[in-house]
């Protein structure tokens, strides 16, 4: 039988008969039995009492009856219809191939393979069709079509995902943007109350807590409009030469500040410096205080180490600490945007969740990345990694003297 | 003269706390404050307040949750539970049906604030 083709599925089955074997009803059963012996190729027969199938029997239930225990013994002499089929399928010869296969494969799983009676259409035996054949040969057609269904469902899936995440993202962007806005208003409503009772001194207070307010504003919409940014491809960077221990060690002085009162430590470790690299300062910074400030919310105790390492192609800063961690199944979702926080509603630390990503993104437009290793609960590191090209000496020393002039 | 009116604020917002009590303080009702969705229901048990507004963005149990526990315990349910929220009109407005509490007040509308605090106090109560 040739290879068929999806547009053959309409075939009328009369056309696809396999065989046409058949034996009488009282036929005994080992007979039967020889008939199959002799002929590796069959099947099945069909069990045709004149002209009107009313069983079938095929090769692989046959002799799963006869090699049982004494099968041979019970049924080798008896008439085959006794141990047919009496049931089988019957479809006729002008049914459509893929209406008959679908019936076919209906059926109980210990049936589905058996062949299928064809009649004309006054119910007289005309030949069998074997499943088999046609679902091996179908097998192309039905597996491709199996893997596109598939990979429907898997594209389906994944666009509700980023669908849901776009929603929760806005989400959080839409209440990161509204509390300090919020807090902004009502301030500015108590101070024009105040002023109506001339009570100063509650202005002048309440005017510290809006620049607050307003200052933090400022942050998250820098790094909502960063985000932007990043995602319309439009963000720049300046590359020049100057000392990345310098901007490590201004990040250092920033980190105690944030980390305030709790005990922890915050050293360099690592290469000294000064160490003179090509690359963008201002995102550089940027970059690293997101790492430093991350430290300094998740960690309770014990110390914050920012190590500097040179290598022959590329420069890095790890920012060592001993905070929470992050458990493993977590570390995926680290630099989407606000998988820190799985649900707005339930928030549990402040921040807007931006920071890694934007940092990650910038990282690969200076031509390097951010890394991250770590164990839940005993901490965790983020490393920058830049390339580097060690500067020849005369360039060192005039960059070192621009930089001091700053 | 007759007793005044008396709020409950749920937040976990310290600031915002302190902001919308004062605001609600110059318009002469008593205010009390709770931070954060635990103990909540207790302390609306325990102080019977006319009017409960709720913040629905809190860490660990939302304020939709909270106001399910409210509304569950016989003796809070007639308490009149209004969301208090940054979140969007649309979104408020859905969550008000699904958990069934009286309305929702958008955060940072201040005259808003005034006029559906007194319009929510005016109402009956409904078991």
């Amino acid at each position: 039988m040739q290879t068929l083709m999806t547009t053959e599925n309409i075939l009328p089955v009369g056309e696809l008969i396999t065989s046409d074997e058949q034996v009488p009803p009282q036929m005994i059963v080992n007979h039967v039995a020889e008939k199959f012996f002799g002929t590796t190729e069959l099947d099945a027969v069909a069990v045709v009492d004149g002209k009107e199938p009313v069983g079938l029997v095929t090769r692989t239930k046959l002799l799963f009856t006869l090699f049982r225990r004494f099968g041979f013994e019970l049924y080798g002499k008896d008439p085959v219809i006794a141990i047919a089929d009496t049931a089988p399928l019957l479809v006729a010869e002008t049914e459509r191939l893929d209406v008959v296969i679908d019936r076919a494969l209906e059926r109980p799983p210990q049936d589905i393979y058996d062949e299928v009676i064809v009649t004309c259409p006054k119910g007289l035996y005309r030949g069998l069709l074997s499943v088999k054949q046609l679902v091996i040969q179908q097998g192309n057609a039905l597996a491709s079509s199996v893997l596109q269904r598939e990979l429907a469902g898997e594209r389906a899936r994944e666009l509700e995902k980023i669908n849901e995440m776009k929603s929760q993202f806005l989400a959080h962007i839409t209440h990161e943007l509204r509390s300090p806005v919020n807090v902004i208003i009502g301030l500015a409503e108590l101070m024009r109350l105040a002023i109506e009772k001339g009570a100063v001194d509650q202005v002048k207070d309440r005017l510290s807590q809006v620049i607050t307010s307003a200052t933090n504003l400022r942050a998250i919409v820098t790094n909502v409009l960063d985000l932007s940014k990043i995602e319309a491809k439009k963000m720049q960077v300046a590359v020049k030469p100057f000392d990345l221990a310098a901007v490590v060690s201004d990040v250092i002085e920033n980190a105690r500040v944030l980390v305030r009162n709790k005990p922890i430590t915050i050293n360099p470790a690592g290469t000294a410096g000064p160490v003179h690299v090509a690359s963008d300062p201002v995102r550089v910074r940027q970059i690293l205080m997101n790492l430093a400030a991350n430290a300094a919310k998740f960690t309770e105790s014990g110390s914050i180490f920012f190590a500097l390492s040179v290598g022959a192609h590329s420069v890095s800063v790890s920012v060592i600490d001993t905070g929470i961690g992050i458990k493993e199944e977590h570390l995926d979702r680290l630099f989407t945007a606000f998988s820190q926080i799985e649900d707005v509603k339930t928030k549990r630390y402040e921040g807007t969740g931006l920071g890694l990503v934007i940092a990650r993104s910038m990282a690969q437009l200076l031509g390097g990345e951010l890394t991250v290793a770590s164990a839940f609960g005993k901490g965790s590191t983020f490393t920058l990694t830049l390339p580097y090209k060690e500067p020849l000496k005369e360039e060192n020393h005039a960059e070192a003297q621009k930089d001091h002039a700053h | 003269m007759p007793k005044r009116k008396k709020i409950m604020l749920i937040d976990d917002d310290e600031q915002q706390l302190a902001i919308t009590r004062e605001l609600l303080e110059y318009e002469g009702y008593d205010v009390l404050t709770h931070r954060l969705g635990f103990g909540a229901s207790s302390a609306v048990r325990a102080n019977q307040p006319d009017l409960v507004l709720l913040d629905i963005n809190m860490p660990a149990l939302s304020g939709e949750k909270l106001s399910e526990i409210i509304r569950a315990n016989v003796h809070t349910k007639h308490v009149p539970i209004v969301f208090f929220s940054s979140n969007d009109e649309v979104s408020l407005a859905s969550s008000v049906t699904k958990y069934a509490v009286r309305g929702y007040i958008c955060k940072g509308n201040i005259a808003d604030l005034r006029r559906k605090v007194a319009a929510y106090l005016q109402e009956p109560h409904t078991a």
